[in-house]
This record gives structure tokens, C-alpha cells and sequence, in this order.
């Protein structure tokens, strides 16, 4: 068993570190969206309310496993091929957009209206308030959410091993076929996220924490 | 041009044979994470250290790993230590007992988020714990557990669909096969989206009105 | 003395979909005079001096302000609502500082982004009006670490460092303990003593009599009577002036009357 564990633990550590840098490339691209999104969903006209609520209702009605393959096998029978990377990162994106609009959202409605009041009764543009008064408020509201969808994501993560990305679970999955030793293999895996995660959260805390000095 | 209709029309039989099963690992899985999340929160809540260790331990390892995981752990791992598990079993058990970790959490949210006084007043008024409990601050709880419950359940609903990586005939495996016989993908996992969604809009509608429901009772 | 009138409001009346917050509202204020509103909840008053500073709309009417007119049901343009706002200050029965700004922060921000004024000018300002109302030594805090009488003067100074040329006070006691009132109250006074020109909306009589030039009293979604603040306060000409003012200075005394009232 621990010659398993020693051989394996590199090449998933490897494959590890591949799913946290497509959890963190997906989550900050899916932030900068949702910002936009979540802009437009507010203060948009009204088609553009409208649909952007249509697309956070498709994104979490859907399976997650439904989302990555209509993105993967889906597109081939019109002749798109997605390379396993680059399905992935599609999909960790539309997917992580669906929370972050929500996110931001509601961050942003949750500001009480005398903020907005207060700024304007001082002469603030409407744009210097969003950015000075009504963002940095919302973000601390919004840190613990936040912190929970880079988790969120980082399991997601295990899905791609499906249309054949070599993260983690691959490794974990192909050392499987080989050794016929899933008892260890997969608990190694379980490990590994468990470790992520709760790292994760961590430096979630601490961050709100600094945010919320003011409180 | 191939037409979608035709498609949908071969496919669905089948389809709905799945959608059964997903309704199956749905309904169960339910049943064991609402029971299990029951008792996780009461442990947090318990008073005892051990019992508060033990679940919140529990509740913070289970959250972090992916379902996926814990599907080929509960499925493959299990198998090699002697625990041979159907499929269907394996599926249920480790959807259930990750969604209890979620529930469990959200009552214990709903509980202690019931407004301290009320504890007071049923203590002063010498009432003994379980009547607290049961008469006083679960009622109110109920407000603050349904919506993140709803929430929840529409992400069990989702999440069943990984069950057909451990060879259950779920609505996925069926979309999966059918667009691995025909090659029109797109078409096929259309409609298990079409069937995913209309559960989850008309469940979590059915789930509004019974909210609004107890709402106007007690209003 | 028409030239020295800073705000002109004629027959302003504002309606929140059906319903009427308060109409033909006709009113002068001029240079230095300090105007009190008072009148019991729901009259209006707060709205009116929302519809001041352009913060809500109102449906008729014309006012007129810092050689500026709001005419009822036109949305004034941006620059205009900017210009008043700017030289208009508001305070707020909530303090509504911003809570992740210091005090410093709080009063800078609005004459740096707004009057780009220096950060080194905006300070020393800032610092000047603090002193002013006895919170020097608060400016690096947050303001949830101060009381609400404290919040409340930070508020007043952050009014006051855009140099506003009328100032509107909204409730700005009625969030506050019964003890931390007077602090804010000896704060407006000073202002009042220095020539400000104020609108204030307040339940504080005694306040009113002694700092006022003039009372407005509001009921019943209408201003009812208008006149100099002690006459006004001793010798209420109409009916419904004379029973607020009784209720509110002798609650008590006809309490039972008010049951028998309450019950025909």
C-alpha cells in the first residue's frame, strides 16, 4: 500500500496544483465577469436584465456535468472541437459567472440606501459612490460567498478528468485502472481536496477579517 | 439538417426511465441528509464537546472533498476494503450522507439564528428543553431553514447526475449513451437539460407555494 | 429682501403613487435664518427637505434655490442636481457615515472628489471642523467605535466641509440616546450663531424656540401654520397646532379625553 502511496503522491500532487491554477484563472476571470454582469443586471436596460437573469437560471439549474459536456461533446456535432483545456476553462467560466453575477448582486443591493443617499446629498457622482462608497462595502458582505465559490470551483474542478483532462482525479482514476488499488488511490485524492479546501478557507478568514476591520 | 424533434422523440422512453432513477436517488438521498443533517446539527448544538469535535470535524472534512470523490471512494475503495456496494446504493449513501453535512449545517444556522430571548422566555416560563426545542424554536427556525434547504435540494437534484460515473442508469447516463449512439450530442443533452430544469422549476415552485402556505398560516 | 431669499418653494406637492406625502407646501427661507419643521410623524416633513437637495422628486409646484428652479414632474439635469447638491448639505437621522471610511476619511472624501480640493487642504479643513465640535482627537477612528452623538457630529462636519450655503438637518436627534442629544444640539446652535442658513426637521421644541427664526408647523400632509418660532410655540393660532403642541409638552395631561376620542 505505501509504495502506491509514494509513487502516486508526486504525479497528483502535480495534477493538483493544475486543478487549484484552473480554479484560480476560472474564479478571478468569472469575478471580473460577474462584476459586468451583475452591473448589467442592476442598471442595465431592461432586455439585458432580463437575459442575464435567464443565463444565472440555465447555469444553476443545470447539472454540472451536463454544462461540461454540452460545452465538450456538445459543440462536436456542429463541428466545434474543444481541446479538454480549453472545454474546461469555458466551462469553469460560464459556470462560475452563473454565482459571481448573484454574488454581486445581492452584495451590492445589501448596501443600505442611506449610503447612496449620503453620497448623493454630498454632490458624489453616481459612478464615484458604486466605487467609493457602494463596492467596498458589498465586497465584505460578499467575501465569505466569494471564498465559498473558489471552493466551489476547486471541486468542480474533478469533473474535467472526465472529457480527459490529467488533473488529480485522472491520475487518480487511470493509477486505479492500473494497480487495482482505488482503496488507496482515491482516499489520496480525498486528501488532497481536503487539504485545498480547507486552505482555501483559511485564507478566506483571514481576508475577511482584514476587510471587516471597520466593523 | 437533422430535426431536433426527431431526436428527442427516439430518446425520450429512455430518458424517462432515467429521469426515474434520478427521482429515486433524489427522494432517498433526501431522506438520509435530512435525518443525518438533523442529528449533525444537534451534536453542534449538543453542548458536549466530544459530540460538537466529532460532527463539526466531520461536517468541515466531508464539505471539502467533491462529490466525485467521495462517489468513487463510497463505489470503488469501499469495494476493494469488502464493502461491495450496488451502484445505486453507493450513490444514494454518499449523496445523502454530503448533502447531510450541508443540511446539518443549515439547521443549526436556522436555530441559533432564532432570537436569543425566545430561549429566555420558555426557560423563565420553566418549560423543560425538548418543549423548547420542539414548541418554541424549531417553528421558528423553519423560516430561516426553508429557503437555503430549497436551495440545497435543487443542488442534490444536479449533483445525482454524477452517479453515472459509477455505472447508474441515471438521466446522464441515458443523455451520455444516447449521444454516444447517435453522435448528435448537443441534441441529447438538450433535452436531459430540458428534463433537469422543468424537475427543478417545478419542485422548487411546489416548495414556494408550500412556504407561502405555512407563511399565511401563521400570519 | 427678495435677493437674499436662498430657497423659494411654491405650492410643492409630492405624491408616492397614489398616495399624497404632502402638497402646496409654500415656503421662503433667507440668508441666515434657521427654519424649524416641525409637526407629528408622517407629515411630510422629511420628504420635503428630500425634495430640497433634489434627493426625491415631486409631482407640482416650482423651487427655487441658489439661482436654480426644480419645477414639479421635471427631472432636472444632471449638473444642475450636482451644483445643489454640492452646495446644499445634508444630515440624517441615521448619521448614514460611511462605515468603511474613518471620521478623516468620512469628511474628505466629498470636497476631494467633488471641489478637488488638495488631500492637504481637505484635512486641515476637516481637522479645523472637528475641533470645532469637540471630536479632534476621534479623526483616524472608524465610526462604529463612537457613539451615535459623536457619528452625529462627524456627520455634521462632513456636511459642513463642502462649505454648503444652506443646510438641512433631518430628524437629527431622533436616532440618539436621550443623553447624547444635547451634544448635537449645542453643535447646530453654534452653527445657527455663526450665520449658517438651515432647514431642520426636529421634535425638539425647546430647541426650536430657542434656536429658530421661524416655524413651520406640518400636519396632515400640509403645512397648517407658519410664523416666528416663539410666537409660533407660545401662541399656536389654529386648532390642530395648539393639540400638537399640548400632546407634546403635557402628554399626559389629557390622556384621558384622547381615549374617549380614540374610541367615538
Amino acid at each position: 500500500m505505501w509504495h502506491i502511496v509514494a509513487n502516486y503522491a508526486g504525479p497528483m500532487s502535480i495534477g493538483a496544483l493544475k486543478d487549484l491554477s484552473l480554479t484560480v484563472i476560472s474564479v478571478a476571470v468569472s469575478i471580473v465577469i460577474g462584476v459586468l454582469f451583475a452591473a448589467g443586471r442592476l442598471y442595465g436596460p431592461k432586455p439585458l436584465q432580463i437575459l442575464i437573469s435567464w443565463y444565472v437560471e440555465i447555469i444553476r439549474g443545470l447539472p454540472a456535468i451536463l454544462q461540461l459536456f454540452i460545452i465538450f461533446f456538445g459543440f462536436q456535432q456542429f463541428g466545434i472541437m474543444f481541446s479538454p483545456l480549453t472545454a474546461s476553462l469555458l466551462w469553469l467560466v460560464a459556470y462560475g459567472v452563473g454565482y459571481t453575477v448573484e454574488i454581486f448582486r445581492s452584495g451590492i443591493m445589501d448596501v443600505p440606501a442611506g449610503q447612496w443617499e449620503a453620497a448623493a446629498a454630498l454632490g458624489l457622482p453616481w459612478f464615484t459612490t458604486l466605487k467609493k462608497i457602494v463596492f467596498p462595502q458589498a465586497l465584505v458582505t460578499m467575501l465569505p460567498a466569494l471564498t465559498s465559490i473558489v471552493v466551489l470551483q476547486l471541486k468542480n474542478t474533478t469533473l474535467i478528468y472526465l472529457i480527459g483532462f490529467s488533473d488529480a482525479m485522472f491520475t487518480a482514476t487511470s493509477g486505479a485502472n492500473t494497480t487495482d488499488q482505488p482503496g488507496v488511490l482515491y482516499p489520496m485524492v480525498a486528501l488532497a481536496f481536503v487539504i485545498m479546501s480547507l486552505g482555501i478557507g483559511r485564507i478566506g478568514l483571514v481576508m475577511e477579517r482584514r476587510a471587516a476591520m471597520y466593523r | 439538417m437533422h430535426v431536433l424533434w426527431v431526436t428527442w422523440i427516439h430518446a425520450l422512453p429512455n430518458f424517462l426511465l432515467g429521469l426515474k432513477v434520478t427521482l429515486e436517488i433524489t427522494g432517498l438521498a433526501l431522506v438520509l441528509a435530512l435525518v443525518l443533517g438533523f442529528v449533525l446539527a444537534l451534536g453542534r448544538l449538543s453542548g458536549v464537546r466530544v459530540f460538537e469535535f466529532v460532527a463539526m470535524v466531520f461536517v468541515e472534512v466531508i464539505r471539502a472533498i467533491p462529490v466525485l470523490v467521495l462517489l468513487f471512494v463510497a463505489y470503488y475503495s469501499m469495494g476493494q476494503w469488502g464493502v461491495k456496494l450496488s451502484g445505486f446504493a453507493a450513490g444514494t449513501l454518499t449523496l445523502g450522507v454530503f448533502y447531510a453535512t450541508q443540511y446539518g449545517e443549515i439547521f443549526r444556522g436556522g436555530i441559533l439564528a432564532v432570537d436569543r430571548g425566545q430561549r429566555e422566555a420558555a426557560q423563565a416560563l420553566g418549560l423543560s428543553s425538548t418543549a423548547i426545542m420542539g414548541k418554541i424554536i424549531l417553528p421558528q427556525a423553519f423560516f430561516n431553514i426553508l429557503p437555503p434547504a430549497t436551495n440545497q435540494l435543487s443542488n442534490l437534484i444536479k449533483d445525482t447526475s454524477l452517479v453515472y460515473t459509477i455505472s447508474v442508469t441515471d438521466l446522464m447516463f441515458q443523455a451520455y449513451l444516447a449521444g454516444s449512439n447517435s453522435f448528435q450530442y448537443m441534441d441529447d443533452f438538450l433535452l436531459a437539460g430540458v428534463l433537469y430544469f422543468a424537475f427543478y422549476i417545478i419542485l422548487s415552485k411546489l416548495l414556494a407555494r408550500w412556504e407561502l402556505n405555512v407563511q399565511r398560516r401563521r400570519a | 429682501m427678495s435677493n437674499d431669499v436662498v430657497l423659494s418653494a411654491k405650492n410643492v406637492t409630492k405624491r408616492f403613487g397614489k398616495s399624497l406625502v404632502f402638497e402646496d407646501v409654500t415656503l421662503d427661507v433667507h440668508k441666515s435664518e434657521v427654519v424649524a419643521i416641525i409637526g407629528p410623524s408622517g407629515a411630510g416633513k422629511s420628504t420635503f427637505i428630500r425634495c430640497v437637495n433634489g434627493l426625491v422628486p415631486f409631482e407640482q409646484g416650482t423651487l427655487e434655490l441658489l439661482g436654480h428652479t426644480l419645477e414639479g414632474n421635471k427631472k432636472p439635469s444632471r449638473s444642475v442636481l450636482l451644483d445643489i447638491r454640492t452646495r446644499v448639505g445634508m444630515v440624517f437621522q441615521n448619521f448614514n457615515l460611511f462605515p468603511h471610511l474613518t471620521v478623516m476619511e468620512n469628511i474628505t472624501l466629498a470636497p476631494m472628489q467633488v471641489k478637488q480640493v488638495s488631500k492637504e487642504d481637505a484635512t486641515k479643513r476637516a481637522q479645523e471642523l472637528l475641533e470645532m465640535v469637540g471630536l479632534g482627537h476621534k479623526a483616524t477612528m472608524y465610526p462604529k467605535r463612537l457613539s451615535g452623538g459623536e457619528q452625529q457630529r462627524v456627520a455634521i462636519c462632513r456636511a459642513l466641509a463642502m462649505e454648503p450655503e444652506l443646510m438641512l438637518f433631518d430628524e437629527p436627534t431622533s436616532a440618539l440616546d436621550p443623553e447624547l442629544v444635547g451634544e448635537v444640539l449645542t453643535a447646530i446652535k453654534r452653527l445657527a450663531g455663526q450665520g449658517s442658513t438651515m432647514i431642520l426637521v426636529t421634535h425638539e421644541m425647546q430647541f426650536a424656540k430657542e434656536v429658530a427664526d421661524t416655524v413651520v408647523f406640518m400636519a396632515d400632509h400640509r403645512v397648517v401654520e407658519t410664523g416666528p418660532a416663539r410666537g409660533l410655540l407660545e401662541n399656536p393660532k389654529s386648532d390642530r397646532a395648539q393639540q400638537f403642541l399640548r400632546r407634546v409638552l403635557h402628554p399626559t395631561e389629557d390622556a384621558g379625553e384622547e381615549g374617549e376620542e380614540g374610541e367615538a
